[in-house]
């Protein structure tokens, strides 16, 4: 029997945090048509609140308390469940804290873009969504809110409405239905072997299934949140979805929304079947080796890209494989890497996303080759961009070199020292395709033809750039302050413990 | 003492890293403000970290190791000064503080001022983090941030050359740390706790120890300038500004070898217990052994390339490589030498902190001749020492120190890491340290030529060009700085028990080694004969080398540039992006490929739906409307003779036509005659054929559609009205006749003027408007069923499809089979009369029918074959259960 020591403690604040910005999202297309202002305060104080009540769970969550919430009983078996455990707080807390930074951010650089109420509704629908795919507390749940931000999300891509955007839009419908169906027919095998159950570390599955339909279940959860995980050979949506979208969002869509898969991924691995069935199965090996190759492919493939939004997205790729890696060690110190690399990952990207809109929308830069001399028109969103390539790099003290360390003795705890190689070499290729960018920015001449607007000061407005600083500095803090009580470390730590009990 | 002192706290040493770090933030807002006050507070920063790191020596000499520790990223970073640290940190404080004196004036004209001194001060702290961290992650944290904040230094002057070595700096240290951690990495996996201690080697498998040495070596290395990572350091000490070469070459590249030390002495050494075996220090052997020999290769390769030199930077920089060799080779031969190495580990920190003060000081001496004369390359310059006596002098004792003069710094490090090899060839008489030796002196050799040959050419001899008034020696507060390095140069060389015994002997001690090879040293060999020899011995093969070099111009060879591993490491750098560029373009032109197919494969799924719900409207118009009764059936004979007959009669028509037009001329010979009227009626045969092909098809097509009572009424009315195209299918045969004769294909063009008449004549129209003209008898079934499917049927009829058809036709057929039997069964006998006189009409009629007859034979020959093969596969079937 599995020990219960976990306090459950039932609780509303759950339910606000996934119904809050949904109703924001309802108020949104409302307001807006009389007061852009007053819609723009109402959207900023919902996703602040919903930032609140994600952060303000961290305290409970370190003393071993679980809150829950029972939303909605759809059938008499299957309850809609909320339950916040470590590992949902810390991507809940992820999710709405880069969440505010982009909101904070669009309201200034989409400010002159067109439909703004759509933009804005499906914005916090997708937040909503994704506080519901965080604190789900069982697969159905899990499922629904799962497939309603990846469906949601297409409104958002799209949003330029240019035939590049729809079409990244529809390359990215595709694949997501695919691959949220196979989710779904994981869901509902799961669901025909071992019924209706919580999400609780040691997984669902009892070891008396049959190998073969474990395996097939497996499978099944795998390739379908692969697809959202950009797991390499289901990932081609993600460079196409990230240059089409609008800058804001490729920061949450690359940051968390990818991040999502590789949560399910986790969810799936340490909650659904447990460490022991697939210690069995031997199935973890394979996706282990599926997540090196993908880093390692993905990183060559960013080299070879000019255009920053392009490169940034395969850089994603490569550093989701990492976390799917981690997580496929199967070992301890490797999955808080990996968990941890999630919340790491999500502000170092954002920060670098946001500073590419920011180089898009005020010197019209879109590819790594225009980038020359850049930094010294607008030194403030360079010197964010340095930072958080830096961390993705892995530099010390930054956070990316908190989860790598991590992951780096985890794959020693897990015996296999080769996949060092993919770790160090896959922060070297981000070193070769981040690096140059930064180099040309500072120490290149700018081109002639922009002499004299390089005198020009086109730094972005407060409103763009506070967010972006805020981004990447969060890049160092959740560097120097990694083993602060309630940090994201804490946290995975915390959720990794549970799994390996 | 039986283990490794223990740690008194004190912050000190974390003040020390921290205060720089923290001051450096001020810089830019003073400068800004005014220059002076800037620099006043740089100079202080940096002497009051001068006066914190000796402030620290009291504490270290009383408690061997001081320390403290702050909880930051991975738990803690930890700071711990011991006598070994102590060494590396004065001597980076002392050189960094007169370097920030001599900068001031030397920078006046650069721009950037303020960045340079804040990095400057940045550096600092992190030379000072790398040196007095108590573990590896901390030690790894400062490493990367002394080699990536370098990096300012280096592409100070932002020329191309500056950031052509910036490039190969940058990639170079990404790839050293990149070694280093994981390395350290590794560490872990040898079971130490990133302690700056000794691992848990015994158990330990081999491969993965040497792996974890290579990287830890490899990635310090590459900082240290050892062979052969030393490609970048070459290259970017001399573009820096000359305070900043003086920081690089001085003080920077000794954390590599700091690095290097720790790994050999401190992590892959024995457990630090009671009585230490020598067994334990046998595996220490063949890492020291290793770094020995790397650092004989690096002396060695590093004095010959200095050489070659032309400008006086550059050579000054290779001989960092070279004495960074000295360096590992006293490192080296401690750790082979194990418990006793306390000579060659007090040789090479000893030269670690000479080389600090004697390069830092021709560094700045050269640099002071570059500011007043604007030229670096030494055969360009020649008689200073009249225009500037002071940096002349300065710059003869740092010479003098490099080169190992007596009674300066370098004679004392050079010798004890001489004695230290002797001494390892001794421990087991290896043929080969017995060869290190002797490189080891030819190396010396080669800097006393090398210097010679500096001094010689830019101190003395005649310049090429005249000096302008302003060559002389350069402001007071260069000088000064230029002065303090001598003087701690001379005092170092005259009184080496001050490090020897302050420092180095406690750190042995400290760490439990005997420290008493170090009093030996300075009782017995300091000064001896036998040292003072091998300086003569060495000066003796400088000036040889020296007046041979200059008489045959040896120093102006140039080694192919493959020869390099530079080249290489540039080969394999534009390799792997030309690659990934090839991969990338490879990838998405596979994702290409992969989206065209599958959108072609979706729209040949639609165009395939389309025309299979054309068919299917098609097939239902044939069900539906059946095939043409017998009354129709027998009209469509009827019809189909008419249509051939008119096709005969227009083919007929346009013979006669042309033969009347042939007649009328008399140019045409008969035989020429003969040909045309062939001509057209082929042409005229052609034209009908493709006519009548129109024609019965738009009658079938309504006939099936359930028409054929309209059709029926009025076809008379269209046959004749067709007869208008006769004279145009004769009136374009003459045309084309004449074309044909000449051998021209006409094909197209007859074809052309078919599709233009059909257009024209419309005859499924004419069917139809003529059956409007006439009032209909009475509605046939046909008719009401046709009249539902017409519109669909007008459409569908133009097209036909491959395989589609052939069902349909089948179909078709097969329903018509039916009817046929129907009909065989019901029709009189008497109706098959044998007709009075055979017309076209019935022989067309009798043909066709006996094609049917065949077809309908073999559908039942081929029926009956299928009952068959069913039986039999019943019987097989049946019979098998």
């Amino acid at each position: 029997m599995r020990a219960v020591d976990d306090s459950l403690m039932s609780s509303t604040a759950p339910v606000f945090a996934v119904l809050l910005p949904i109703a924001g999202a309802m108020l949104a297309p409302i307001l807006g048509r009389t007061s852009r202002s007053a819609r723009n305060v109402v959207l900023v104080v919902a996703c602040a609140v919903t930032a609140a009540l994600a952060f303000s769970f961290v305290p409970a969550t370190m003393t071993g308390e679980i809150r829950e919430a029972y939303l909605l009983r759809v059938t008499p078996q299957i309850w809609l469940h909320l339950r916040v455990d470590a590992l949902g707080v810390l991507f809940g807390a992820t999710v709405a804290g880069l969440w505010v930074l982009v909101l904070v951010y669009s309201l200034s650089h989409m400010a002159d873009s067109h439909r703004l109420n759509r933009f804005y509704a499906f914005l916090m629908l997708c937040l909503g969504c994704m506080m519901g795919v965080a604190y789900a507390g069982n697969l159905l749940t899990f499922l629904i809110f799962y497939e309603l931000f990846s469906i949601l999300t297409y409104p958002l891509i799209v949003h330029d409405e240019t035939p590049a955007a729809l079409a990244a839009g529809t390359k990215y419908i595709v694949y997501i239905l695919i691959g949220g169906s196979l989710v779904l027919v994981g869901v509902v095998f799961t669901y025909f072997v071992a019924g209706d159950q919580t999400l609780t570390a040691g997984g669902l599955l009892g070891s008396e299934t049959d190998v073969g339909v474990l395996r097939a279940i497996f499978w099944c959860f795998i390739a379908g949140f692969g697809v959202k995980a950009a797991i390499v050979p289901l990932h081609g949506w993600v460079p196409d979805a990230h240059p089409a979208a609008p800058a804001p969002f490729s920061a949450v869509l690359s940051g968390v929304m990818v991040a999502a898969g590789t949560f399910g991924i986790a969810r799936v691995v340490f909650q659904v079947f447990g460490i022991e069935i697939l210690t069995h199965l031997g199935v973890m090996p394979y996706v282990a080796a599926f997540a090196a190759f993908t880093v390692f492919f993905a990183a060559v493939l960013a080299v070879s890209e000019d255009g920053i939004k392009r490169r940034l997205a395969y850089s994603t790729i490569s550093q989701m494989g990492y976390v799917t890696l981690g997580i496929a060690l199967l070992g301890a110190g490797a999955a808080v890497g990996a968990l941890v690399h999630i919340t790491n990952h999500a502000f170092m990207k954002g920060a670098l996303f946001l500073c590419a809109g920011l180089l898009s929308k005020r010197a019209g830069i879109r590819s790594v080759s225009e980038m020359a001399g850049v930094a010294r028109r607008m030194p403030w969103t360079m010197a964010a961009f340095s930072l958080a390539s830096l961390g993705m790099i892995g530099t010390p003290p930054l956070a990316g070199f908190i989860s790598k360390w991590y992951l780096g003795l985890g794959i020693l705890d897990a015996g296999q020292p080769f996949y060092l190689a993919v770790l160090l070499g896959g922060s070297l290729i981000a070193a070769v395709y981040l690096l140059p960018i930064i180099y040309s920015a500072y120490f290149r001449e700018p081109p002639s033809s922009s002499a004299e607007r390089d005198d020009t000061e086109s730094e972005a407005p407060a409103g763009m750039l506070v967010p972006t600083i805020v981004a990447s500095l969060m890049t160092l803090a959740l560097g120097l302050a990694a083993t602060v009580p309630g940090s994201p470390l804490s946290l995975a730590q915390l959720a990794v413990d549970a799994f390996f009990r | 003492m039986t283990g490794i002192a223990d740690i008194a706290s004190h912050p000190l040493p974390v003040l020390l890293v921290l205060g720089p770090l923290l001051a450096a933030a001020a810089v830019r807002p003073l400068g800004r403000w005014s220059p002076r006050l800037r620099n006043a507070y740089v100079l202080g920063v940096s002497g009051t970290t001068l006066l914190g790191a000796a402030a620290l020596l009291p504490l270290v000499a009383a408690n061997h190791r001081v320390g403290a520790e702050i909880p930051a990223m991975i738990g803690r970073l930890t700071f711990v000064a011991d006598p070994f640290g102590m060494v590396f940190a004065l001597f980076a404080t002392f050189v960094w503080f007169c370097a920030t004196l001599y900068s001031f004036d030397y920078l006046k004209h650069h721009e950037h001022r303020d960045l340079y001194h804040s990095t400057s001060l940045v550096v600092l702290a992190s030379m000072l983090g790398v040196v007095l961290a108590g573990d590896l992650v901390t030690l790894y944290l400062f490493f990367e941030a002394l080699g990536l904040v370098a990096f300012l230094f280096v592409i100070h002057a932002r020329t191309a050359e500056a950031s052509r070595a910036s490039v190969t700096y940058l990639w170079m240290t990404v790839l050293g740390g990149f070694a280093l951690i994981g390395g350290i990495f590794l560490t872990q996996a040898l079971g130490g706790d990133a302690s700056l201690g000794p691992l848990p080697l015994s158990d330990s498998p081999e491969t993965l120890r040497w792996i974890t040495f290579g990287l830890l070596v490899g990635g310090f290395g590459v900082k240290a300038g050892m062979v052969p990572v030393h490609v970048w350091l070459p290259d970017a000490h001399p573009v820096a500004p000359a305070p900043a070469s003086a920081l690089l070459s001085g003080v920077m590249i000794k954390a590599g070898a700091y690095g290097i030390f720790r790994t050999v002495s401190a992590l892959f050494r024995p457990e630090v217990v009671a009585d230490v075996s020598e067994q334990l220090w046998h595996m220490t052997a063949s890492f020291g052994l290793t770094v020995l020999w790397l650092g004989i290769a690096t002396m060695a390769i590093g004095v010959v390339l200095a050489l070659g030199q032309h400008d006086a930077k550059r050579m000054l920089a290779y001989h960092s490589v070279s004495q960074m060799g000295f360096i590992l080779v006293g490192i080296g031969a401690a750790g082979y030498i194990g418990l006793e190495g306390a000579m060659g580990t007090a040789g090479g920190l000893f030269h670690a902190a000479n080389h600090a003060l004697f390069k830092s000081a021709l560094f700045l001496g050269i640099g002071a001749v570059v500011y007043r004369t604007g030229r670096s390359d030494m055969y360009e310059l020649g008689g200073l020492w009249r225009k500037m006596p002071w940096t002349f002098a300065f710059m003869l004792v740092a010479a003098a120190g490099i080169t190992g003069v007596p009674l300066f710094n370098g004679f004392v490090s050079k010798c004890l890491v001489h004695h230290a090899l002797e001494q390892a060839y001794e421990v087991q008489h290896l043929a080969s340290l017995d060869i290190a030796e002797k490189i080891y002196l030819v190396t010396c050799g080669g800097t006393a030529c090398s210097f010679i040959k500096l001094i010689g050419l830019v101190f003395f001899g005649k310049p090429e060009r005249e000096y302008g008034p302003e060559v002389a020696d350069p402001p007071p507060r260069m000088l000064v700085a230029l002065g303090i390095l001598a003087a701690a140069i001379v005092v170092l060389g005259v009184r080496p028990g001050l490090l020897l015994k302050g420092l180095l002997g406690p750190g042995l001690i400290a760490w439990a080694l005997p420290a008493d090879g170090l009093d030996y040293y300075l009782d017995v060999y300091f000064l001896s004969p036998a040292d003072l020899m091998s300086t003569v011995i060495a000066f003796a093969i400088g000036a040889v080398a020296y007046a041979i070099g200059m008489r045959f111009g040896l120093f102006h060879l140039r080694a192919p540039s493959w020869f390099g591993v530079h080249y290489w490491y540039r080969a394999f750098a534009n390799g792997f992006i030309d690659w990934s560029s090839w991969a990338g373009r490879a990838h998405r032109a596979y994702l290409d490929a992969v989206s065209r197919s599958v959108r072609n494969a979706l729209l040949g799924i639609r165009s395939l739906w389309h025309l299979l719900e054309r068919d299917i409207d098609h097939l239902a118009v044939v069900v539906a409307a059946g095939t043409p009764g017998i009354k129709g059936r027998h009209f469509v004979r009827t019809a189909h003779a008419a249509l051939d007959r008119e096709r005969e009669v227009t083919v007929r028509y346009a013979v006669t036509k042309a033969h009347t037009w042939l007649q009328k001329r008399d140019d045409f010979s008969a035989q020429r005659a003969h040909e045309t009227l062939e001509a057209v009626r082929d042409i005229a045969a052609h034209m009908t054929r493709r006519q009548h092909g129109q024609r019965t098809r738009a009658l079938a097509e309504m006939v099936r559609s359930g028409e054929v009572e309209a059709v029926r009424r009025g076809f008379e009315h269209a046959l004749h009205d067709i007869r208008v195209f006769r004279s145009e299918v004769a009136h374009t045969a003459l045309e084309l006749a004449e074309q044909r004769m000449c051998g021209l294909d006409v094909v197209d063009q007859m074809s052309a003027a078919v599709d233009r008449l059909s257009e024209e004549e419309r005859f499924d129209q004419r069917l139809r408007t003529a059956r409007h003209h006439l009032p209909p008898t009475h509605p046939g079934v046909h008719d009401s069923l046709g009249e539902g499917v017409t519109r669909a049927t007008g459409a569908l009829g133009r097209l036909r499809v491959r395989w589609f058809g052939r069902v349909e036709a089948f179909l078709r057929w097969g329903i018509e089979l039916v009817r046929l039997v129907i009909e065989a069964a019901t029709e009189e006998h008497s109706r098959w009369s044998v007709p009075q006189q055979i017309d076209p009409d019935t022989v067309l009629k009798t043909r066709r029918q006996i094609q049917r007859y065949a077809r309908d034979t073999s559908l039942g020959i081929a029926a009956i074959v299928v009952v068959f093969l069913l039986v039999m596969t019943a019987i097989v079937a049946g019979s098998g259960r």
